[in-house]
């Protein structure tokens, strides 16, 4: 199965991070999206004719879109992260798959803009991006009203997956997390979840790692 | 300087081994607790380069830096400087702490000793931080009342709102509700909530145009 992935996309590291989880194999093909655009060049655009990626191929089977990638690759190798144990468990799965673009519009759209300096109406972006987060921490605030650390059910789930990389690198685009105490626990328990890989800007629990091996000749007294 | 209490945030929402942002006045907070429960509140700047320690990590009773590991003690004092292992932190490397107590499930802090406890709210919890775009005075007008701690009338289910004053247009709304309130109770008053944020903020931009 191969993924036409760029390091710093949170897009593409939704995809990586799930294969991660399911414990699927990915061939990683690397795309020079910054500064060489190859996402727009002819090879990519047979592809993808939208000119995004990542582009996910296995077989006949070629996928350009994030959340598809999510659900085939938990159908494939962990059921259980479809979240689809009742009807509404599976309809509110498919409502935060549906929801994660417009974090991907907001927090993503600040963050390339203030990164890559891409343009964009920076008070608009940032301002969407609160109405955004402001919906996703009252939800989880109220799942962990009912002793809940997920977005859906008892247990992580794709939708999770899908609403988490934007939503962690949005201080990239100067949007503060500190408002967000439900969103700082549940990024927290994801980011600590087995098989969890990083991206660079966000990373894995320290705590959770193993204390440093005692050096020698430690303090005195 | 203030030497009375102010609340800057919920007990639910520091759990044990974690550390939080917060805020003091115009100063940066690091609020964390430790792996036994002990809480403590710091300034967010790691005396080594700067680094805020609400991004840092706790293990066991001491914070740890999350750019070079300077680990630090209940007290704020550095305890270990994993690069020079074989030294002994000198004192004057230490993180200013401020008081810091619970009650009613929310986090209190002050810059100095204040003479009494911290009010308590009897048969309540915190359940609900928000932050509103609209400074303290709107938020309480909005509220129906004054000060920093109003019986808020959202519905039903009595409520505390306790408010925080982030600066001149910018305010925390921390949200106090029954022990014995249901899940569903708390998601109303937490509707209610946003609702009156909405408010305070359209209010806010009204008054601003
Ligand atoms: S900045 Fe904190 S340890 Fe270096």
């Amino acid at each position: 199965m191969k993924l036409y992935d760029y390091i710093l996309s949170p897009s593409c590291y939704k995809v990586r991070l799930m294969a991660a989880i399911a414990g699927v194999k990915l061939d990683l093909r690397p795309v020079d999206f910054h500064p060489g655009r190859e996402h727009k060049t002819d090879p990519i655009l047979a592809l993808n004719p939208a000119g995004t990626i990542p582009i996910l191929v296995d077989g006949a089977l070629i996928l350009t879109e994030s959340s598809a990638m999510l659900t085939y690759l938990a159908a494939l190798a962990a059921p259980g992260w479809l979240g689809d144990a009742t009807p509404a468990d599976r309809a509110q799965v498919e409502q935060w798959l549906a929801f994660s673009p417009r974090l991907t519009a907001s927090c993503g759209g600040a963050r390339l803009h203030d990164m890559l300096l891409m343009p964009g109406d920076i008070g608009a972006l940032r301002a969407s991006a609160t109405r955004a987060l402001r919906e996703l921490e009252a939800a989880l605030s109220a799942r962990r009203r009912r002793g809940h650390s997920f977005l859906v059910g008892a247990i992580p789930t794709i939708a999770d997956i899908a609403c988490f990389p934007y939503v962690a690198l949005a201080p990239d685009g100067g949007i503060d997390l500190g408002p967000y105490p439900s969103i700082r626990l549940w990024m927290r328990a994801i980011r600590g979840l087995p098989g969890f890989i990083e991206m660079p800007g966000i990373h894995r629990l320290h705590e959770a790692s193993a204390e440093p091996a005692p050096e020698i000749g430690g303090t005195a007294g | 300087m203030t030497t009375t209490w102010t609340a800057a945030a919920l007990s639910q929402d520091v759990p044990a081994g974690t550390a939080a942002p917060g805020r003091l006045g115009d100063r940066d907070l690091a609020i964390w607790r430790s792996a036994s429960g002990k809480i403590a509140a710091w300034a967010d700047r790691c005396p080594h380069r700067g680094m805020r320690l609400s991004h840092g990590f706790v293990r066991g009773e001491a914070l740890s830096c999350i750019y070079h590991g300077w680990r630090y003690g209940q007290t704020g004092q550095c305890i270990k400087i994993p690069a020079h292992p074989g030294l002994e932190p000198p004192d004057a490397i230490r993180v200013p702490a401020f008081a810091v107590a619970e009650a009613s499930g929310v986090i209190w802090v002050a810059d100095g000793a204040p003479a009494t406890a911290p009010p308590a709210f009897e048969g309540f919890t915190g359940f609900r931080s928000l932050q509103v775009d609209a400074p303290a005075s709107v938020v309480a007008e909005a509220l129906g009342g004054k000060g920093d701690a109003i019986r808020a009338a959202l519905g039903p289910t009595p409520a505390v709102a306790l408010i925080q004053p982030l600066g001149p247009d910018r305010s925390g709304l921390h949200l106090l509700a029954p022990l014995s309130a249901a899940p569903e109770a708390l998601d109303a008053l937490s509707v209610a909530a946003e609702d009156l944020r909405r408010r305070a903020e359209a209010g806010q931009k009204g008054r601003a145009a």
